[in-house]
């Protein structure tokens, strides 16, 4: 898989991220450094291997179906938000 | 030339848990403030973690076995990634690789079989509303658990994608998994249609109407799409794949802003939720309680009530468990009572949320069989047994309070008639019918009536006159 400039400006696309010429380039070399150590593993021969999705060896961890009040408050959500408006969050016209 | 039309159909359902898929909050927004039933979770807190509602997981099940789908031991969520306000999180909980319910199959009034691919649970997104230059957002619905229900292209008319919907929306009111509110968007269509020759192997280019709210919208979409198409290949040009909308005054699909680039979502495993690991006997368990679907009932109470009415009733199943549990000899005329009286009232939406008990349902039928009540009676006695200041007494009483048990007893009634016939001012009727003047015995009847105000069974009382006065 070729890492290049032009992948991290679709990646950045698509998580609508405004990168500079400079950190676009960090990035790519960044991104190209953290393939090329986990593609050490392609080395390995993981014909016949079940895929591990996670590491806990845990599985049905549920909770009940109970409604339990929530510490942060309408408020507190709409403070994190830069721009409110009758309660909800004001962002630029979408779509 | 003619075109054979294809259509597939994804199906969003609002899974009526307690609380959300991924969180303890109240997941039943309705009437309430926008952004009010949020936690740190909902809107993406960095640090927070999801915690499966469990519930969910029984209702999925459920909702499976509805269709006939295969319930699978071993699934999973994963991550899809995509920016818009509408997640917080940037990408949707869902299950890609490994869903909970596998393939299965609908069975529609007609008898066709719409094969299901498979379903899956997911995370619902927040809500938008556009306005000239801004969006307002309300995280209110942002995980609220969803099954996406994917058929197989197997359906081919706009009249079964009409019914296809209609038996999906059935079978999960039916299942309880969902309140089956389609204005409020508690389930959402979106159809695929392509057409191709007659006889063609290959499958036309399709397009996509997206979020459909109604059975009608889903027929007439297709409608529109299967002419639009036959139109473009009829003048030798091309389909375009594309995503579009339905606009419901218009009658007309319009293509959506197309997104500039391709979808690229970016799928890995969720990493916060362990796998889910169903056993037999848990899955057994969840669908041994899922109650008589509308198939069942077909085939129980098929040869019992006309089609049409049954197909109407099949839209509340309330009313289809109360005519389980009343006598199977009065099944027809309870169906007949539900369909033409109840759902005629201004307020059957209350009255079918508190139904009158299968004892006094059976009450009222036995009175009206052994003719103790008329027919305008039985109606008005069924009427009280929804009002709450007479409900309580039970359909006997009510109808004695209300005088509307006929005389049937035939002592009684020819005790009354003999005193009717003694009075000297019936007395020329009865000649008169003796000489052969039939329509006199209206009067006689409506004097007898009289006598026993109003208590007497009419055609009882006619039949005993006409005896009597040979």
């Amino acid at each position: 898989m070729e890492i290049n400039c032009e992948t991290i400006k679709h990646l950045a696309k698509l998580s609508d991220f405004a990168l500079s010429e400079k950190e676009t380039e960090a990035l790519t070399g960044d991104l190209k450094n953290i393939i090329g150590y986990i593609s050490q593993l392609d080395e390995l021969d993981t014909e016949g291997v079940e895929p591990t999705y996670q590491v806990f060896e845990m599985d049905n961890v549920w909770r009940d179906d109970e409604i339990i009040d929530q510490e942060a408050s309408r408020e507190d959500l709409l403070a994190l938000t830069k721009e409110e408006k009758e309660n909800q969050i004001k962002v630029p016209r979408v779509l | 030339m003619k075109y054979i039309p294809t259509i597939g159909i994804e199906c969003h359902v609002q899974l009526s848990t307690k609380t959300k898929l991924f969180s303890e909050v109240d997941n039943d927004a309705r009437g309430k403030e926008p952004n009010s039933c949020v936690s740190p979770v909902d809107y993406a807190l960095p640090g927070m973690l999801p915690r499966l509602n469990g519930e969910a997981i029984k209702f999925a099940i459920r909702a499976g076995k509805a269709m006939n789908c295969k319930i699978n031991a071993h699934s999973r969520f994963d991550r899809k990634h995509y920016f818009y306000p509408d997640s917080p999180k940037g990408y949707q909980i869902t299950q890609f690789y490994q869903p909970i319910i596998g393939a299965g199959y609908v069975e529609l009034p007609s008898g066709t079989k719409v094969h299901i691919e498979h379903a899956h649970l997911e995370g619902d997104a927040g809500k938008l509303t556009h306005f000239d230059n801004y969006s307002l957002v309300d995280l209110n619905r942002v995980d609220t658990p969803l099954i996406e229900i994917v058929s197989m292209p197997d359906i081919h008319s706009a009249k079964d994608a009409h019914d296809y919907c209609k038996e999906l929306w059935r079978l999960m009111c039916f299942a309880g998994v969902t309140n089956g509110d389609l204005y409020n968007g508690n389930m959402r269509f979106d159809v695929n249609t392509s057409i191709a020759p007659e006889g063609s192997k290959k499958l036309g280019t399709r397009t996509e109407v997206k979020n459909l709210n109604s059975f009608r919208s889903v027929e007439r979409a297709v409608e529109y799409e299967i002419a639009r198409q036959t139109k473009i290949l009829e003048a030798g040009e091309k389909v375009v794949q594309q995503t579009l909308g339905w606009n419901d005054a218009t009658g007309k699909t319009t293509a959506q802003r197309s997104k500039e680039e391709a979808k690229d979502y970016r799928y890995m495993p969720e990493p916060d939720l362990p796998p889910i690991n169903l056993s037999e006997e848990f899955i057994e368990k969840e669908a041994a309680k899922l109650p008589p679907m509308p198939a069942d009932y077909r085939k129980k109470f098929g040869n019992v009530i006309s089609g049409d009415t049954l197909e109407v009733l099949l839209d509340y199943p309330a009313l289809m468990k109360k005519l389980d549990e009343v006598c199977s000899e009065y099944v027809k005329s309870m169906s007949n009572l539900f369909a033409s009286v109840l759902l005629a009232e201004e307020k059957s939406a209350e009255y079918l949320s508190d139904l009158p008990s299968a004892k006094d349902l059976n009450e009222l039928c036995e009175m009206n069989e052994k003719k103790e009540l008329s027919s305008t009676a039985t109606k008005e006695v069924f009427l009280r047994l929804f009002d709450p200041q007479m409900k309580n007494r039970g359909a006997k009483n009510i109808a004695k309070e209300l005088g509307l048990i006929q005389e049937n007893d035939l002592g009684a009634l020819e005790a009354i008639i003999d005193t009717v016939l003694q009075k000297p001012e019936t007395k020329k009727a009865q000649e008169d019918y003796k000489n052969g003047e039939e329509k006199v015995i209206g009067f006689l009847v409506g004097q007898v009536m009289k006598e026993s105000h109003g208590k007497a069974n009419p055609s009882a009382v006619q039949e005993i006159l006409r005896k009597k006065l040979k």
